[in-house]
């Protein structure tokens, strides 16, 4: 889902909205907003509540719960596996998310500077992946990766026997495995928002800077990057809540494994509520993980706010 | 009775398995007209992630095949979910039809807190028994002979080996496919009567001996011998089978549940062993049952259930299965084939059950058993783990398991 | 702009280069679904377009795929109706707690399924309403709402206040003035909403695997995760499995890919 903590206040249009009117509109909006709210508070709010009331008890789901106060949350501390599945996340955060980015500058700053035939066509083509359901790109990939799967095959054919191995099932390999297929996933759209925020940039300023006789680098720095922070701060916050949730490609491509070398928060909450039948410890994670979403996506708008001002 | 459905969630998803439940469903629906059955079938592992959700539910199905496992089974019957058969086994008398000694296998006290005793609530249809599958021509190609004890078993590894062949085929991505391997070498070290502790839960065992880890040592060895397919971790449990059937490895460990899908591919090339641990000895295996079927407790229908499950477990439905390539759990003597891998699978049961031991599954033993135990043979197999860590974190699941009883 | 030759032939190697990553996946998968199913396909020869009816039979998808309609007509008609009303008030009106309604609104497009998932499951259990479309169909709803309640308000901002005052002075009604005029004016806002909202929901795989534990309501997607598991002989009808989940969205994507990065990107950008 698009995500950021701003509400639109978008300059250009703000004269023709004019918003304050003078006027009242008594009980007219609010019974315009009910029926939504209605429906976002029982489904959304109320059991984001629930699942904090539900972390403070230890229940398996079916008997009596017992209140245990804050001791899921002590117990996910000194979890072992509980730590490595945030770790893990947190791992998913650099490839999901700033790897892309990272590639998506170079990308569209070298798409911006000459501009060529067929950016359109590769527009389409680099933004398919987001279309795609997450399993179906798990499914793909975890033929790809198998031990006699079309990269290995690659590898053998190059002369490169030295580098193959079972991607899914490799202690070292798994999660940066795992994890570029996020960077797969998520480069394009981040590409196509930055070749969008670039094309925003006068000519005359590249015009001035080369005639100052600035270089590509120095054009990239003093020139591309500051003027697409925006454009960074929501793809980071875009991409980084996503490799936060991430659930169905893990639970498709590794369940984890090898030992729990891959598991992440959300495929925890889901073995403990509805395999393990530790609701409570589950719930726990799942508002640590709301927790960590919420920071992290305020602090990088945060962040992207100092820098802009 | 006026129409009614019975709603039947399997796990038997693969060739024969789903043959018999087709044929079997089939000659319920027509000796009984008014009776619909809706099958819902999924594999071991998705059966296993989404049943204890569909057990809670209002419209949970009626017929359910469980896990024995303390993490299915046993959690089910302590949250009250299944229901004991006890009344419908005596009206229907199936302490004669079956052996205590499978009956227990799916017994369980009401409060779920005992394992192998207590009230009846399930009935399996096929016996399983974990051995080990190869190629004949491909043996015959390396003057191999099939291994008649634990010994010549490893030669015949090292053979293969320095053939330029790959001696032993896993895919355990799936993380339990490795147990299925552990069993037999531990049924080979360690004394039965440990392993059923260790497999039940029940105390009075311990994972951290010398036994145990020279188990996990031979497993270890094996791989730093090179005797694995690369990559066992990344592997499919399904790719693994098929490698065999394409000549791309020697032997493959696993369960008889495997034999009618090697045979359709290989025909009469395919042969099934346990290796004792002597020569002459009966071996001690990992086996016992298929996952029984269960009734629920929120079945609208318990006595048609019951039926149901009477049904696919009577003599008729012995004879079915055996047709279609399963291993009945009853009288498999009497309906062993002439020829072909399942003969094989139908005598090694046999010799198990009545010289051997057939031993339990190990994740049986606690609710998170089955998650350690493929995670540390993950760890083992990749090296990561040493035997005696091995065994150290086996020995905590079980010690914490057994001391909360 | 001048740019050397050398740099341009430069940018046509990276297009292609990055294309070809993006593509290379997607091509293997479709390759994979025309390939043999089992040896004894293997040979009949190598192309086997006939996996997909297959797969299509074997992993139940038509069951599948209706569920997955059924559920996405219930969560776009839902969001876009609420998510016109609830953006209308916030674009066009003045009212108290204006900004702290929003704000909350807002909150929700960052609410994980992970977080919220298990409460829903036990609460609508005891309500008897797991394993209906609904249970399936209405978290999914609220996630959108909040999402839709922030898409259109953007667009309600930007529409001329003069229209809105001349309509009042027509005397028309706030309902009048929504229906006749400002939702006709803003079909372009509203389909790339029904696109994006459709693209998720079909693509949603927590929210059906826990709402509907019986199965009776499981998505594409979620069929073929478990037909993954299911099947048993080879990749192939697996592959085709993946070629029939995704092909839909896909298409959509390619008749209206303006909607969809439009949308995206603004939907993101507007800030």
């Amino acid at each position: 889902m698009l995500t950021s903590l701003k509400p639109a206040s978008d300059p250009v249009r703000q004269t023709a909205a004019r918003r304050p009117r003078g006027r009242r509109h008594g009980a007219t909006p609010y019974h315009f907003i009910l029926p939504a709210f209605l429906i976002y508070a029982a489904f959304l709010l109320y059991p984001l509540g629930r699942a904090v009331h539900l972390s403070l008890f230890e229940w398996d789901g079916l008997s009596l719960a017992t209140f245990v106060g804050l001791d899921n949350y002590v117990s996910l501390l000194s979890d072992e596996r509980l730590k490595g599945a945030f770790g893990h996340a947190l791992v998913f955060v650099f490839f999901f998310a700033v790897l892309p980015v990272g590639i998506g500058l170079v990308l569209a700053a070298v798409l911006t500077r000459a501009r060529v035939r067929g950016l359109p066509m590769f527009r389409t083509i680099v933004f398919l992946p987001q279309v795609i359901a997450m399993v179906v790109v798990a499914v793909a990939w975890r033929q790809i990766y198998a031990p006699d799967g079309v990269l290995n095959r690659t590898l053998r054919w190059a002369g490169l026997d030295s580098l193959t191995r079972a991607w899914l099932g490799d202690y070292t390999f798994s999660l940066p495995a795992v994890g570029l297929i996020g960077t797969w996933v998520t480069t394009g759209l981040v590409t196509v928002l930055l070749l969008a925020g670039m094309a925003k940039i006068p000519s005359e300023q590249f015009e001035s800077a080369r005639l100052d006789g600035a270089g590509a680098m120095r054009e990239f720095f003093a020139i591309i990057v500051p003027a697409v922070r925006a454009e960074v701060t929501v793809a980071l916050t875009l991409t980084i809540v996503v490799s936060l949730k991430t659930f169905d490609l893990v639970y498709v491509t590794t369940s984890g494994g090898p030992g729990s070398s891959t598991t992440v928060p959300s495929y925890e909450v889901y073995r403990r509520a509805f395999e393990l039948g530790e609701v409570g410890s589950a719930a726990a994670v799942g508002v640590a993980l709301t927790v960590l979403i919420f920071v992290i996506s305020f602090l990088v708008n945060r962040i992207g706010d100092r820098i802009s001002s | 009775m006026g129409a009614l459905t019975l709603t039947v969630w399997d796990q038997e998803v693969r060739g024969g398995q789903n043959e018999q439940m087709k044929l079997l469903n089939a000659a319920f629906e027509k000796a009984y007209p008014n009776i619909t059955i809706k099958r819902d079938s999924q594999s071991f592992d998705d059966l296993g992630k989404t049943l204890r959700l569909a057990l809670s539910g209002k419209d949970a199905p009626d017929v359910v095949q469980a896990n024995n496992a303390r993490s299915s089974m046993g959690a089910f019957v302590k949250a009250d979910q299944l229901l004991p058969l006890d009344d419908w086994a005596e009206a229907y008398g199936w302490a004669d039809r079956y052996p205590e000694s499978v009956l227990k296998y799916s017994e369980y006290s009401p409060d779920g807190k005992s394992f192998g005793t207590g009230s009846v609530y399930g009935l399996p249809q096929v016996g399983e028994v974990v051995g080990v599958f190869y190629s004949k021509k491909k043996l015959a190609s390396l003057g191999i002979s099939v291994p008649k004890d634990q010994a010549a078993f490893d030669s015949a590894l090292a053979a293969a080996k320095s053939a330029g062949e790959t001696p032993l085929l896993l895919g355990n991505i799936e993380k339990w496919p490795a147990i299925h391997m552990f069993g037999p070498v531990q049924g080979a070290n360690v004394p039965s009567d440990q392993i059923e502790k260790l497999g039940f839960g029940n105390a009075g065992a311990s994972w951290t001996t010398p036994e145990n880890e020279a188990a996990a040592k031979r497993l270890s060895d094996w791989r730093t011998a090179g005797y694995f397919n690369d990559g066992v971790n990344g592997t499919d449990y399904d790719a693994a089978w098929q490698k065999l059937t394409k000549g791309e490895g020697v032997f493959l460990m696993g369960g008889s549940w495997l034999a009618a899908d090697l045979q359709g591919a290989m025909g009469d090339d395919v042969g099934f062993f346990v290796p004792p641990t002597k020569e002459g000895d009966g071996a001690h295996v990992t086996g016992g049952t298929g996952l029984p079927f269960t009734v629920t407790k929120a079945s609208k229908n318990p006595d048609l259930a019951a039926a149901y499950i009477n049904f696919i477990t009577n003599d008729e439905a012995m004879a079915t299965l055996a047709k279609t390539g399963n291993l009945p759990i009853v009288n498999a003597e009497k309906y062993a084939p002439a020829t072909g891998v399942l003969r094989d699978v139908y005598s090694a049961f046999g010799s198990v059950t009545k010289d051997g031991v057939l031993l339990p599954y190990l994740d049986y033993a606690t609710p998170t058993m089955a998650d350690t135990l493929g995670e540390s043979l993950q760890g083992l197999l990749d090296g990561r783990l040493a035997p005696k860590e091995f065994t150290e974190a086996l020995e905590a699941d079980y010690a914490d398991f057994t001391k909360a009883g | 702009m001048k740019v050397r030759r050398t740099e341009r032939l430069l940018n046509y190697f990276v297009l292609i280069i990055f294309s070809l990553i993006v593509l290379a996946p997607i091509f293997t998968i479709v390759v994979g679904a025309f390939a043999p199913a089992d040896a004894k396909a293997a040979q009949q020869g190598s192309f086997h377009p006939e996996n997909f009816l297959t797969a299509w039979h074997e992993g139940r998808f038509g069951q599948y795929m209706t569920t997955s309609v059924l559920v996405a007509i219930v969560v776009v008609t839902l969001t876009v109706v609420l998510s016109l009303f609830s953006g209308y008030a916030f674009g066009t009106m003045t009212f108290r707690g204006r900004e702290v309604l929003f704000y909350t609104f807002l909150l929700g497009i960052m609410i994980p399924a992970e977080a919220v998932v298990i409460p829903l499951f036990f609460d609508l259990r005891s309500l008897g309403l797991t394993d209906t479309i609904w249970a399936v169909a209405l978290p999914q709803v609220a996630q959108s709402v909040a999402f839709g309640t922030y898409w259109m308000r953007t667009y309600f901002k930007g529409v001329s206040p003069s229209i809105l005052d001349a309509a009042r002075m027509d005397g028309a009604t706030p309902q009048r003035i929504l229906w006749s005029i400002l939702v006709p004016m803003g079909r372009p806002a509203i389909t790339t909403m029904v696109v994006l909202v459709f693209m998720w929901t079909w693509n949603e795989f927590l929210i059906p695997l826990v709402m509907s534990p019986t199965g009776a309501f499981r998505t594409a997607p979620l069929g073929l995760a478990f037909f993954q598991g299911q099947y048993t002989q080879g990749t192939a009808l697996l592959a085709a499995g993946a070629v029939l989940v995704a092909l839909p969205v896909v298409m959509l994507y390619f008749i209206l890919q303006r909607h969809f990065i439009k949308g995206m990107l603004e939907g993101s950008i507007k800030e």
